[in-house]
């Protein structure tokens, strides 16, 4: 219940008008905070989900995999030029946003988790690191305004903040893969 | 198995016989010299204080600005890192076994470097070729050397690290699923931030030396601010980490009670580490260049981490209200007489421990905007570093070495020194009430920082704040006797008081605690996430300061 109260929380602070303008304001901070949060809130939210709806998780989403594959299409639809200009343009795709990332990215993200095996989890991490490789490259170099509502300068911050990420994936990656806890567990 | 069997045996009988020679005497040269420099660091402080008071005209040899860069180095590079790693290095020995022969190697190697490196920094400072304070901001430019004894210093702390690290992963892997020791666990976390902290500025101290040559014309001068304040706000928060080792671990053992829950005391502790680094944008709030979102924003993050001081701050005076109440302390207020006050290895801990409550609020009130507008080139700042470090952190440390000296130099506190101690955190918590006090108020009236004496050609309004100087003077007089006073009772403890053993005090767990996690042990993860929190927050100001950089600036001598 706890989560729950925070995570709804957590949707409606985001979605207050002067706190969504900050944070839409500057394209990193929108693409990389202001959407990370709001599907962290769908995570918190998704216990209340996996409590109520024990069944229609364990029929749709026995191994993992359309929670997993629902989340990657959403967030993948989110890093996209368009989607954010259109967030910013249409009221509508503003509200589908906020819904969106919480309830079909958060709450798959939490229910598919668990239920994934180690190679699927780290098949996911490798997705993301080369999403987040090539959308740094497209960001940092394309010579034009990918964005309507942002200058050049804003994209490739933003580039360079996939980039990093990507990089830290790449350690996360490294960690998962030449520490063996058994060692130390 | 064998392994952990001699690990075993090895931990048992460190804790039967006491300190390990070998590890003692790291730990002994650290301290000794973390006290020497606080000496001489403190006589330069004086001379400061004096000078800002319009007492005392220093000779033409040796400025005001050079002595304002020695302090600075001494004090803060110098007297915090010797000491929190002969501290942190003395806790490792005694709760992991031990350390191994390949760490003190480490842990030597580490010294030398650091040895040369504060030698070739003072040498410039000393020649009038450093006057650029500890903060070294280009396009102030240093003599080449500075900067090359600055990577000496900075090599040798990684080493410190890499030892800390080395030494943990050893007992964890003779010790397979523990959770490792509580101290141990704090000394993890502090290496940690420190390993990472010293990235940006290890790369900025790289890019000053060949232009400190004239290899290289220009610098880009706020790229080497933020990559300085990566590193010089999470320093603060080493000291301050460091100090909180000793509240939760050692002060409760003290007044005769029992830690407080020990999932807490590690998520605090991962929480700082995970976002410490970011906070130190809130140093350059008002630097130009950055937009006022991301300032905003960064609001948010330095503000964060006052989230786990609160948490400390429940949780010792928790453990303190439930001794006390436990030895039949009454009343709301009553309590309190049960402390042992008389004792200074609590009492200056304590002290510490309470200063933090207005140096935060002094803090928090800085990561604001408006507010730090006003006081951000004024002595208010100066104020509040010195109630930081000069109070929280140095009486802890000051409240630590009245058992750690003893400690690991196979002697005991005696009664005399323990009424020294006292009175000297008595003089030092007036000294530092006059001089922090008066920094405040003078900075809230104006009055600059980083300036020697002047009266702006008598300018009413500086002459104003020659009372709060005066109050500063004296702070700085009483400072300068509590450092004799401290530096003695170290000398004695060392050396020349009685021989007997003296307790480690780790406080145990409380009782009934439900188990602690076993996912607070995975630093491979809290280390990833640290790296994205700082990755993300600092891909804004640095990727606009070099797309959009200025041809860059040359180096100046102002001095």
């Amino acid at each position: 219940m706890t989560q729950l109260l925070v995570g709804l929380i957590m949707i409606i602070f985001l979605a207050l008008p002067p706190v969504a303008k900050i944070m839409e304001s500057v394209m990193i901070i929108h693409m990389h905070m202001q959407m990370p949060m709001l599907i962290i809130a769908g995570f918190l939210i998704a216990k209340v989900f996996q409590e109520r709806f024990p069944g229609f998780f364990d029929k749709w989403n026995r191994n993992g995999l359309p929670g997993i594959m629902l989340f990657i299409i959403i967030v993948s639809f989110w890093t996209l030029p368009r989607t954010m200009d259109e967030a910013l343009n249409e009221q509508s795709m503003e509200v589908f946003k906020f819904i969106s990332l919480p309830l079909l990215a958060g709450i798959p993200l939490r229910d598919s988790w668990k239920r994934l095996e180690k190679l699927g989890r780290n098949i996911v991490v490798i997705l993301f690191t080369i999403l987040f490789f090539a959308m740094g490259w497209l960001y940092v170099d394309a010579p034009v305004q990918l964005c309507n509502n942002y200058l050049v300068i804003d994209q490739i911050i933003l580039g360079w903040g996939f980039l990093t990420t990507a990089i830290c994936f790449v350690i996360y990656l490294g960690y998962v893969f030449f520490v063996d806890p058994s060692k130390y567990e | 198995m064998e392994t952990a069997l001699n690990q075993t045996f090895k931990t048992k009988a460190t804790k039967l016989l006491g300190v390990n020679k070998q590890d003692a005497k790291i730990s002994k040269t650290y301290l000794f010299v973390s006290f020497v420099i606080l000496l001489v660091g403190g006589f330069l402080g004086l001379a400061q204080g004096l000078n800002r008071a319009g007492l005392l005209e220093l000779p033409s040899w040796l400025n005001y600005y050079q002595i304002l860069t020695m302090h600075g180095v001494f004090m803060l590079l110098a007297f915090t890192t010797f000491f929190t790693f002969g501290y942190l290095y003395a806790g490792l020995s005694h709760e992991l076994g031990g350390l191994l022969p390949k760490v003190r190697k480490i842990v030597w190697t580490a010294f030398a470097s650091k040895i040369i490196g504060a030698v070739l920094v003072v040498i410039p400072i000393l020649m009038n070729e450093a006057s650029v304070m500890y903060t070294f901001y280009p396009p102030l430019k240093a003599h080449p050397m500075f900067y090359i004894g600055l990577v000496f210093f900075a090599v040798g702390m990684w080493l410190c690290n890499v030892g800390a690290f080395i030494q943990v992963a050893n007992w964890r892997k003779n010790n397979k699923g523990k959770h490792v020791p509580i101290f141990s666990y704090f000394a993890t976390g502090i290496n940690v931030l420190m390993f990472f902290a010293l990235i940006p500025v290890a790369v900025e101290v790289i890019y000053l030396i060949p232009w400190s040559f004239g290899w290289v014309k220009t610098v880009n001068v706020m790229v080497s601010r933020t990559l300085f304040w990566a590193f010089g706000h999470t320093l603060v928060n080493i000291w301050y980490l460091t100090a909180t080792s000793a509240w939760y671990v050692i002060a409760p053992k003290l007044i005769g009670g029992r830690r407080w829950s020990d999932t807490l005391t590690r998520v605090v502790i991962i929480a700082l580490v995970i976002m410490n680094i970011t906070g130190g944008f809130h140093h350059q709030i008002i630097d130009p260049g950055i937009s006022l979102p991301v300032k905003m924003m960064h609001v948010f993050m330095s503000l964060a981490i006052g989230f786990p001081s609160l948490m400390t701050a429940f949780a010792l005076f928790a453990v303190f209200e439930k001794t006390a109440r436990k030895q039949g302390g009454k009343g709301l207020i009553g309590w309190y007489k049960k402390m042992p006050w008389g004792d200074v290895r609590f009492l200056a801990v304590f002290i510490g421990m309470a200063s933090f409550i207005p140096a935060g609020a002094g803090g928090i009130a800085q990561t604001t905007n408006q507010l730090d507008t006003v006081v951000h080139n004024t002595m208010w700042i100066v104020g509040h570093f010195h109630l930081t470090l000069g109070v929280t952190v140095a009486l802890t440390f000051f409240g630590i070495s009245y058992w750690l000296v003893p400690y690991i130099s196979g002697r005991i506190l005696t009664p005399q020194i323990n009424k020294l101690g006292v009175i000297q955190t008595w003089i030092w918590t007036i000294g530092m009430i006059f001089m922090s006090g008066a920094m405040h108020t003078a900075g809230l009236f104006g009055s600059p920082r980083r300036t020697s004496y002047t009266t702006y050609g008598d300018h009413a309004t500086a002459l104003g704040w020659d009372p709060y100087m005066m109050c500063l003077a004296i702070g700085g007089t009483l400072l300068i006797v509590g450092i004799i006073l401290q530096v003695y009772a170290v000398i004695n403890m060392m050396f020349f008081a009685p021989k007997g053993e003296t307790e480690f005090p780790i406080a145990e767990a409380e009782e009934n605690a439900s188990p602690t996690p076993y996912w607070t042990e995975r630093w491979g993860i809290w280390i990833i996430v640290m790296l994205i929190v700082v990755a993300m927050a600092y891909v804004v100001p640095l990727t606009e300061f070099i797309v959009n950089g200025p041809p860059g600036s040359p180096g100046f001598k102002t001095w």
